[in-house]
């Protein structure tokens, strides 16, 4: 196709759109346009407009640089206070030059400009030029995941009054080349806030999604991050030598400590930010569930309160012989049992206790069983006992995620064969199967009321299902990019997604609209934890660095320092909230002082800029293992912290 | 990141397309073909790359496998490619003809019956879980499950520059102490006193642990030694104990070498090996305690309170050897480790009129003190300098060789039995470490004559050894003459031993089995052997062997050079091995305790081997001899 051609298909596509027949072909005849030229039109809305306003100058590429320059130019000349907010224009400007070069056919010229100021970008976008830099030609922008992400959306800039103002009178002054100021207007969306301009470490801390930072209208939307009451369930479940904490812990049974000195929150019997009890139906608990509630309390009541002097132990649950075949794993709440999902499709749970593993009896001997008996539950299971490790086939394909039901009877499992299975504990099989992800699934997560879990996946969606339908009962979809993970909320009614798109979101399960857009991670997203408040969402990202959100308002309320040097794969906080643990790729665990981060979220607004001095503090302690990358991090009801990691040899 | 990409993204260049194309049958590429099929290609595999990266991070690995980019072809829907399963790396290797440049990868052509005649492999193991305590309390346990405290690395740099340590107090990946430390309360006071990061502060339980694993390596039991010398020579994490226990080594051998306490300085020994064996220590820091004492139980006049009767020699074969170790691990340019090591020992091979021009004040002194140095030193110098391996003989042992006979000569034939019986171990000592040496230096034939000549009152006997070893089947590589008569590990020559002939694997068999005594041999015996011969191989049982061999001396009487003395014989062999000799010969070979001399005879027209040195030499080399059996002897 010549130079000429591109904004000739442009109106041709827009006569096709408006169905003017007959100028149509009239154009075509002229143009000596083919049928297959013509079959091909595809140029996105945004990009016709662009096309059929500026061709005449766009099409000379000596133009692009000169522009850039001026922009640079000018940025660089601008009031200190605008600065850093006005370079965030730079990149998705440089973007979109790079990219309308290659629509118009200029490839060499592309190449150019990229290798001449794409090392000028941030660091952080270097990953997303390597990306772009494959686009080589016009036809390969539809093959490109992220060539399309930007040609099809705007990318968002915060801009204070003033820098726009400035902003407005640079374009001005540009009327001769309109390169940039079409650029602004077709690519990018800039949001104009009152207040004075940002800082380096301001616009920092948001900078990196895949669109720029997000806007501040997005996050508006009120998030009940409290937690829910939880009726009555003491009374029947608590037995009498536990009295004292009866009258403490009438409300937050799960995670809770007895004294009330917990600085996020008071313990009122209803949080003012905790949503209505019926918002989401909840399942009714049953009976055994009740007690294993009781149970649960009366650990929590023996837990060791963690701070900074006071550590907790660690126990290291080392894989074998595993290789990389050992993907994920889980613990279930009261630490009993372990599974762990592995490349060849299988699943294998591990008893951690002296408890074996037992299965239900055969059908005919359950027969026998009197129902009415108050201890069916004990005599439908075997007698003898079985093995401390059993095997569950299924899958057919990698295990990415297993998870444990709050209850431990149930497991659910997520593999590359784009199904979810659900299986029994009792019985040991798989006993569903949901299909309606179609490509690999990455993460799957209960409710911590059970019936409920979400999943994420490859095909960009997040989907919330129940237990008891076949398919799911909300689709989140808005990422633009893989949803790498996903975790529930502690009173169930959001789910949090994490994403390769740099992007963590928070979506409601009752509506399935996207409350919150938090950015500012500058890789992908590999693990989320809400801490026990339920006020903040911690990330764990691709480059080992690891985010602490606060709901409240979408920021980010800390980035933790770089301590980690590979990828953050599990995130955990302490059953009393005051310790964060982050398990890596880089063989360590580490450990955070929480709520010394929180508090000082609470004093002053910019973590960004919080000294060093404190930084060094906010990490307590950092443990290395023996060569074997982490794969799961597990806080007890008595708080001590189970780990879980492969050994990869002696290499 | 940031670091400077020449350029973004890499691509297929059109050569490699053409050569693609070709391997297809496709002859004649246009050049714009070629580029057009360059940048798809380029773009659809990076896209599939990209698509793996995905994988590789759900898979929480950082390395990119084969099985990624099936998946990723998968949700692309294209059909994977089957069959690559490569656990390593691609071995790329390169090819240059034609004037170009090719990298390809080996592929061997597989016999399908092969694979399936063979035995089939070992099933993987399964997995399995195991737990540890990786931290407790938030301090982590020094546990062989754990990574060590300090590694290997930040220890060296703690030695070579001790600031850093002050410089990073909050070094929270170390050992997990508290940060509340002494480095931080340092750091408080703003007092820099570099001397005392010297010193290494010990927990309680360290301090216990000293205690305890000293006691254990001095004292009378010998299980706890053994216990206690694992622990030293596995445990991670006991670099902080490292400066007192190598004072606590060095002190020792000072006392106990003027005590003439043998089996402490055994002891102390093994201690010392253990350490050099515990892969996570950095022992640099603490070389100049630990050689003085090492060179001590090498050198040293006296070490024992009765030369004549204890064996203090096999403590200077031990220390010799733990000496060519350290050279080994720790010898740098900038230490020459080897090289002092190796003058320390050539001076004490001095003639008395060569100390006077070059050698140092000391050593002068040291002569004019007692005349002459000790011959027990001079086998330990002996020794060190062999076990430094042949080069190191040739150079430094090999012109003193006639000045050393004299002494030799000169003690046997005169009287005290300590001083005969330190002449006949320095006699054979020499003769078992030139003989190699001279062999590979010298031409057959070996006339006794001119070895006399050279080697002076040696010579003969020299003559004989070399001779011998050229005979011997299981040296025909050269230079195995220290597996037929000892069982050093292989510092030395082992290493050149060739694979075992038939015949080898025949005798050893034999000599195992100890029910066959003659075997009759079709072949000639040794390829190097010039006339044909008739072989004795006179060989004891394991049970004899070990014990021989853990005194480790083998006298060869090779004043007689006819005549075989063996001791304890039970069995023996004859192999018959062509026709008759021309010259008959009878040779001595033997393994016996090294103070008795009178033995059993066997005449045979021969040349020798002897023990069951065959049946292990050419595979593993046997263990060090443990020195235990010695204890009994202080």
């Amino acid at each position: 196709m010549g130079e000429k051609s591109t904004p000739l298909l442009a109106v041709l596509q827009l006569l096709k759109k408006y169905n003017l027949k007959g100028t149509e072909e009239i154009l075509r005849k002229e143009a000596n346009l083919g049928d297959t030229e013509f079959q091909n039109l595809d140029l996105p809305e945004v990009e016709i407009a662009n096309i059929l306003s500026v061709h005449h100058t766009e099409s000379d590429p000596f133009t692009y640089e000169h522009a850039y320059d001026c922009l640079k130019k000018f940025i660089e000349n601008s009031l200190d206070i605008c600065k850093y907010e006005l370079s965030t224009l730079l990149y998705p400007v440089f973007v979109h030059m790079y990219l309308s070069l290659i629509l118009y056919d200029h490839n060499e010229h592309a190449a150019k400009f990229l290798e001449r100021f794409g090392q000028e970008q941030e660091d952080y976008y270097q990953d997303d030029l390597q990306q772009l830099s494959i686009v080589k030609a016009k036809e390969q922008i539809k093959g490109n995941e992220l060539a399309e992400i930007y040609s099809t959306n705007k990318f968002d800039v915060q801009l204070s009054r003033d820098s726009s103002s400035q902003l407005k009178r640079f374009l001005h002054e540009q009327k001769s080349s309109p390169v940039i100021i079409n650029i602004i207007n077709n690519h990018i969306l800039i949001d104009i806030h009152d207040g004075p301009g940002r800082t380096q470490a301001q616009v920092k801390a948001t900078a990196g999604g895949i669109l720029g930072e997000a806007s501040r209208n997005e996050n508006r939307a009120k998030v009940y991050y409290g937690l829910l009451k939880e009726p009555y369930i003491e009374v029947l479940a608590t037995p009498p030598e536990d009295e004292e904490e009866v009258e403490e812990t009438p409300d937050k049974p799960k995670k809770k400590k007895a004294k009330k000195d917990n600085v996020f929150m008071k313990k009122p019997k209803v949080d003012p930010n905790a949503p209505p009890t019926d918002r989401i139906p909840l399942p009714e608990l049953k009976e055994t569930d009740k007690i294993e509630k009781g149970k649960a309390l009366r650990e929590a009541s023996k837990r060791v309160q963690l701070g900074p002097e006071t550590l907790p132990s660690i126990c290291f649950y080392t894989l074998l012989n595993s290789g990389h075949t050992a993907l994920c794993a889980d613990i279930c709440d009261d630490s009993s049992l372990l599974a762990v999902g592995f490349n060849t499709s299988t699943i294998k749970v591990w008893t951690l206790t002296s408890v074996r593993l037992r299965g239900m009896k055969s059908v005919d001997k359950l027969q026998d069983i009197d129902k009415e008996a108050g201890d069916v539950l004990v005599r439908m299971m075997e007698e003898k006992d079985r093995d401390t490790c059993r095997t569950l086939f299924g899958h057919s394909g990698p295990v990415y995620k297993v998870a444990f039901d709050p209850f431990k009877t149930l497991l659910l499992s997520c593999s590359e064969d784009s199904t979810i299975r659900l299986w029994s504990l009792q019985c040991w099989t798989c006993v569903v199967v949901y299909r309606g992800h179609v490509w690999p699934v990455w993460d799957v997560r209960w409710s911590p009321h059970g019936h409920y879990f979400a999943s994420a996946s490859h095909d960009r969606t997040a989907r919330l299902w129940a237990t008891d339908h076949h398919q799911p009962l909300r689709f989140f979809s808005g990422h633009l990019s893989d949803v790498d993970c996903v975790q529930f909320h502690p009173n169930s009614n959001y789910v949090a997604t994490g994403s390769s798109d740099r992007t963590v979101r928070l979506w409601d399960c009752l509506t399935g609209t996207q409350l919150r857009l938090m950015t500012g991670h500058k890789r992908p997203i590999l693990t989320l934890s809400f801490s026990v408040c339920g006020r903040w969402l911690a990330s764990g990202g691709g480059g080992g660095e690891v985010v602490i959100w606060d709901l409240s308002s979408g920021a980010p309320a800390a980035h933790l320092p770089p301590h980690h040097t590979a990828p953050v794969t599990a995130l955990a906080f302490s059953r009393d909230g005051a310790l964060l643990a982050s398990g890596s790729l880089d063989c360590t665990i580490k450990l955070w002082d929480f709520a010394l981060i929180t508090d000082e979220s609470a004093n002053d607004e910019n973590i960004a800029s919080s000294s060093p001095a404190k930084e060094e503090k906010i990490l307590l302690r950092s443990f290395a293992t023996k060569n074997s990358p982490l794969k799961n991090l597990h806080f007890t009801r008595r708080n001590l912290l189970l780990a879980v990691g492969s050994y990869e040899g002696s290499s | 990141m940031g670091e400077p990409e020449t350029g973004y993204g890499s691509a297929l260049t059109l050569d490699s397309m053409k050569v693609i194309a070709e391997s297809i049958g496709v002859a004649n590429l246009g050049e714009d073909a070629a580029k057009e099929l360059a940048d798809d290609v380029t773009f659809r595999l990076k896209v599939i790359v990209q698509d793996a990266m995905k994988f590789m991070n759900h898979s929480k690995r950082q390395k990119l496998s084969i099985t990624d980019i099936d998946h990723s072809l998968k949700i692309k829907n294209v059909e994977p490619q089957y069959g690559f399963i490569q656990p390593d790396f691609l071995p790329f290797r390169y090819a240059s003809g034609g004037g170009r440049e090719l990298h390809f990868i080996e592929e061997k052509e597989i016999d399908l019956s092969e694979i399936l005649s063979a035995p089939p492999p070992k099933i993987p193991l399964d997995v399995s879980l195991r737990a540890h305590w990786l931290s407790v309390d938030g301090v982590q346990p020094t546990v062989p499950e754990n990574p060590p405290p300090l590694s290997k690395e930040a220890q060296k740099l703690e030695s070579v520059d001790p600031i850093t340590k002050l410089s990073k107090p909050a070094n929270k990946d170390s050992a997990g102490k508290p940060a509340c430390g002494k480095a931080a309360r340092l750091k408080a006071s703003e007092s820099v006193h570099v001397k005392q990061l010297a010193t290494h502060e010990l927990s309680v339980e360290q301090q216990l642990y000293y205690k305890e694993i000293t006691e254990a390596c001095v004292g009378s039991d010998e299980g706890r030694r053994a216990e206690a010398l694992q622990s030293l020579a596995c445990d991670p994490g006991l670099h902080e104990m490292l400066p007192r226990m190598c004072t606590f080594i060095s002190e020792g051998v000072k006392v106990n070498v003027v005590q003439n306490n043998l089996a402490l300085l055994i002891y102390l020994m093994r201690m010392v090996k253990a350490l050099l064996d515990n892969q996570s220590l950095y022992l640099e820091k603490y070389l100049h305690e630990l050689i003085p004492s090492v060179s001590t139980c090498i050198v040293s006049r006296q070490l024992c309170l009765r030369p004549e009767v204890d064996n203090h020699w096999a403590l200077r074969d031990f220390a010799a050897r733990l000496m060519a170790q350290i050279c080994k691990t720790f010898n740098t340019s900038t230490n020459n480790l080897q090289t002092r090591v190796t003058r320390l020992f050539s001076r004490a091979l001095q003639c008395p009129s060569q100390t006077n021009s070059d050698s140092g004040p000391s050593m002068v002194t040291s002569m004019k003190e007692s005349e002459k140095t000790p011959l027990a030193s001079l086998y330990g110098a002996v020794q060190g300098l062999a076990e430094l391996g042949p080069e190191v003989v040739k150079v430094f042992i090999l012109p003193r060789v006639r000045w050393l006979g004299e002494r030799v000569e000169g003690a046997l034939s005169g009287i005290g039995g300590a001083d005969r019986l330190a002449a006949g171990n320095l006699k054979h000592q020499l003769l078992k470490v030139l003989a190699p040496v001279v062999r590979q230096l010298r031409q057959p034939p070996d006339l006794p004559d001119d070895y006399k000549r050279e080697y002076g009152y040696l010579g003969p006997s020299l003559q004989q050894m070399v001779s011998k070893l050229r005979l011997s089947p299981s040296t025909t590589g050269g230079g195995g003459a220290v597996a037929v008569v000892t069982c050093t590990p292989p510092l030395v020559p082992l290493t050149t031993l060739p694979t075992p002939s038939p015949q080898h694997q025949m005798l050893t068999k034999s000599v195992d089995s100890g029910t066959r005594s003659i075997i009759n041999a079709p072949q000639s015996p040794a390829p190097s052997t010039p006339p044909p011969q008739k072989f004795v191989i006179v060989s004891q049982q394991k049970s004899q062997t070990q014990q021989a061999s853990g005194a480790s001396h083998i006298v060869v009487h090779s004043s007689q050079p006819t005549i075989v003395r063996s001791q304890n014989v039970q069995s023996s062999m004859v192999v018959t091995s062509g026709p008759a000799n021309q010259q008959p010969q009878k040779v001595v070979v033997v393994g016996m305790q090294p103070q008795q001399t009178q033995g059993g005879v066997s005449q045979a027209p021969v040349s020798v081997v002897a023990k069951p040195v065959f049946a292990r030499a050419p595979s593993a080399p046997q263990p060090p001899p443990e020195l235990d059996d010695l204890s009994h002897l202080a």
